[in-house]
């Protein structure tokens, strides 16, 4: 007997032991490890089912062994178990609760803690059970809620991060394309000047000149809030949105880069597309990854025209579908799918993130990201987002 | 359209800059025609007067550069002015070692763009005059006889009437009518402006 209840009572030690591997408490790898942990816990949460039924094997296992009011005891410690093997910085405190309860169950007999209760019977450790299941279950909800916040964060500080760096790569042709209407804002107001001067001035010629430098200064004005758009760091919202207009934007902030690389643009952009719902700055992110890639693609090729196709097409359940295709170097169809996996890359300095960071934002919005195989010399990507409601 | 300064032609493929460009180049009484691509300008007409071209660098398909190279190509002679969002060294070095006039980087000063243009069309006027003298110079050595270049060859390399004669198998008295048409044709003033024209026009007959 001693053998055994020493056994219950170190049970949430071992499992703790066994979770980090002793090499990470050195420090040691302990970061992908946790990255790991974080990973699998994501993965639709079913740890805490698993361990729900084990927890109530053991139970009814338990309550042939004790008599009644210790299997009540022994839930509350197998909840502890389980709760301690999900996370760990409960231990201390739990094993003291544990214990103090499972000490009380065998010192006193059941009689001597019962009592009357909305006209019922009850005793004490039923009633701490309730409690500290209630407690337990209410902390290790708000700690699923925690994680996933944290997750979620952390994925928008990613993709935050990836954006930035895409749009760093911009930065020569978006500079090119602000400095354009300001090149024609200096010219017209000279010419404004000009006409202006001398002893019979051209008033209509001059008001002209004015009336274009007020159109070229919103123009840059319209550039730099495409940007900002784009590179501010913004909390995930939904709401209904027109695809072609949000592609529209991000091929006017790629034109200079598309120019840049002898690239001919051509858009396809149906008129029947159904409006989805959808946070604006992520599918940007996604279309504007895709384009960049496609042109990336495309720069080695010499041999034939550069094309870049973009199209938005009314696709097959009422699904907006958004297809980017290259004539640039194309995919290796058994590296296909290994493209849209962290950290790969077959650019050079490439972090390997986008496409990963890609795929999730369009399965956040309940569509697919995936690469069409064996359709022209390039590469051709396809994301579909469901029509809204 | 009168254009007393000259013509100016402007390839750029951005709307504002061409716009801006029209009114400032208008301003100061120049003409101008605008094109968004280098094969716009390709097809279009040429100027009958002194012109210029203001060309950008970065242009869509041909781009300032392929043009100017395929202009020298098609012998399409117009003095380039060209201008350019992001200048690098390498870029502007060789637009100019091509013939550019001048080199600038948007936005530019007016005064410096108008000071190039107007050095431009001066040099395309000055070429342009040099060109009709040249191309006349080559009509009235077109309606010599073979014979007739035959010893205006000899006489501007220094021989002697009756050298020629000797060399050409006839008498003098025959060079001496043909060495007279010539003169007449050419209308050459003198042998040494003979020798001059015979100069310029790159032709070297062998003695």
């Amino acid at each position: 007997m001693t053998t055994r209840r020493r056994a219950i009572i170190l049970l949430p030690l071992t499992v703790r032991a066994t979770r980090i591997p002793p090499r990470n408490r050195l420090g040691g790898g302990a970061r992908v490890t946790r990255l790991r942990w974080l990973r699998e816990w994501s993965k639709g949460s079913v740890a805490p089912f698993v361990w729900g039924g084990i927890a109530l094997a053991l139970l009814t296992l338990i309550g042939e062994l004790f008599d009644a009011q210790h299997g009540a005891a022994a839930l509350l410690y197998l909840s502890a178990v389980v709760l301690t093997s999900l996370w760990g910085r409960f231990v201390p405190a739990l094993l003291i609760l544990v214990l103090a309860i499972l000490g009380l169950t065998y010192l006193f007999p059941s009689e001597f803690w019962t009592f009357q209760i909305l006209g019922g019977t009850t005793d004490v450790v039923a009633l701490i059970t309730f409690l500290a299941v209630a407690f337990l279950v209410t902390r290790l909800i708000t700690i699923t809620r925690r994680v996933a916040e944290a997750l979620r964060q952390a994925q928008a500080d990613l993709a935050h991060v990836s954006r930035v760096t895409t749009m760093g790569e911009l930065t020569t042709s978006i500079a090119h394309e602000v400095n354009q209407p300001l090149a024609g804002i200096v010219t017209n107001a000279s010419a404004c000047l000009r006409w202006l001067a001398g002893d019979t001035p051209n008033l209509e010629e001059a008001r002209e000149a004015a009336r274009r430098i007020i159109r070229d200064g919103n123009r840059a004005s319209e550039v730099i809030a495409r940007i900002r758009a784009l590179a501010r760091k913004v909390d995930t919202e939904k709401q209904p949105l027109d695809l072609n207009a949000a592609v529209q934007e991000v091929l006017a902030l790629t034109e200079g880069e598309v120019r840049r690389n002898g690239v001919v643009l051509r858009r396809e952009l149906a008129g029947d597309l159904p409006s989805v719902l959808g946070d604006r700055v992520q599918l940007q992110q996604v279309a504007l990854n895709l384009v960049m890639n496609g042109i990336e693609a495309m720069s080695t090729v010499k041999d034939r025209p550069r094309v870049l196709i973009v199209r938005t097409q009314r696709g097959a359940g009422d699904r907006a579908c958004v297809t980017v295709q290259d004539s640039g170097v194309g995919l290796d169809p058994k590296g296909a799918e290994q493209i849209f996996e962290a950290f790969y890359s077959t650019k050079r300095g490439g972090m390997g993130m986008g496409l990963s960071i890609s795929r999730s934002m369009v399965e956040n919005h309940g569509g697919r990201l995936y690469a069409v195989l064996g359709d022209g010399p390039g590469a051709t990507f396809q994301f579909t987002v469901p029509q809204r409601q | 359209m009168p254009n007393p300064e000259g013509m100016v032609f402007v390839v750029d493929d951005d709307a504002s800059v061409r716009e801006s460009l029209r009114g400032l180049l208008r301003s100061a009484g120049l003409g101008v025609t605008t094109y968004a691509t280098a094969q716009e300008f390709l097809g279009g007409p040429r100027a009958d007067g002194p012109s210029c071209l203001v060309l950008d660098v970065e242009l869509p398909g041909l781009s300032g550069l392929d043009l100017q190279h395929r202009m020298t190509e098609v012998n399409l002679e117009i003095p380039i002015i060209f201008i350019t969002g992001h200048g690098d060294v390498p870029t502007s070095v060789r637009a100019m070692k091509a013939g550019a006039v001048e080199f600038l980087t948007k936005p530019f000063v007016d005064d410096d763009l108008l000071t190039a243009i107007h050095e431009a069309i001066r040099r395309d006027g000055a070429a342009r005059r040099q060109q009709a003298g040249m191309s006349e110079l080559r009509d009235r050595y077109q309606s010599l006889t073979p014979r007739e270049r035959e010893v205006m060859g000899r006489v501007v390399a220094g021989l002697l009437n009756k050298q020629v004669a000797a060399q050409l198998g006839t008498s003098e008295i025959t060079v001496k009518v043909h060495r007279g048409q010539v003169m007449k044709k050419m209308q050459a003033r003198s042998l040494a402006d003979l020798v001059r024209m015979s100069e310029r026009l790159g032709r070297y007959t062998k003695v």
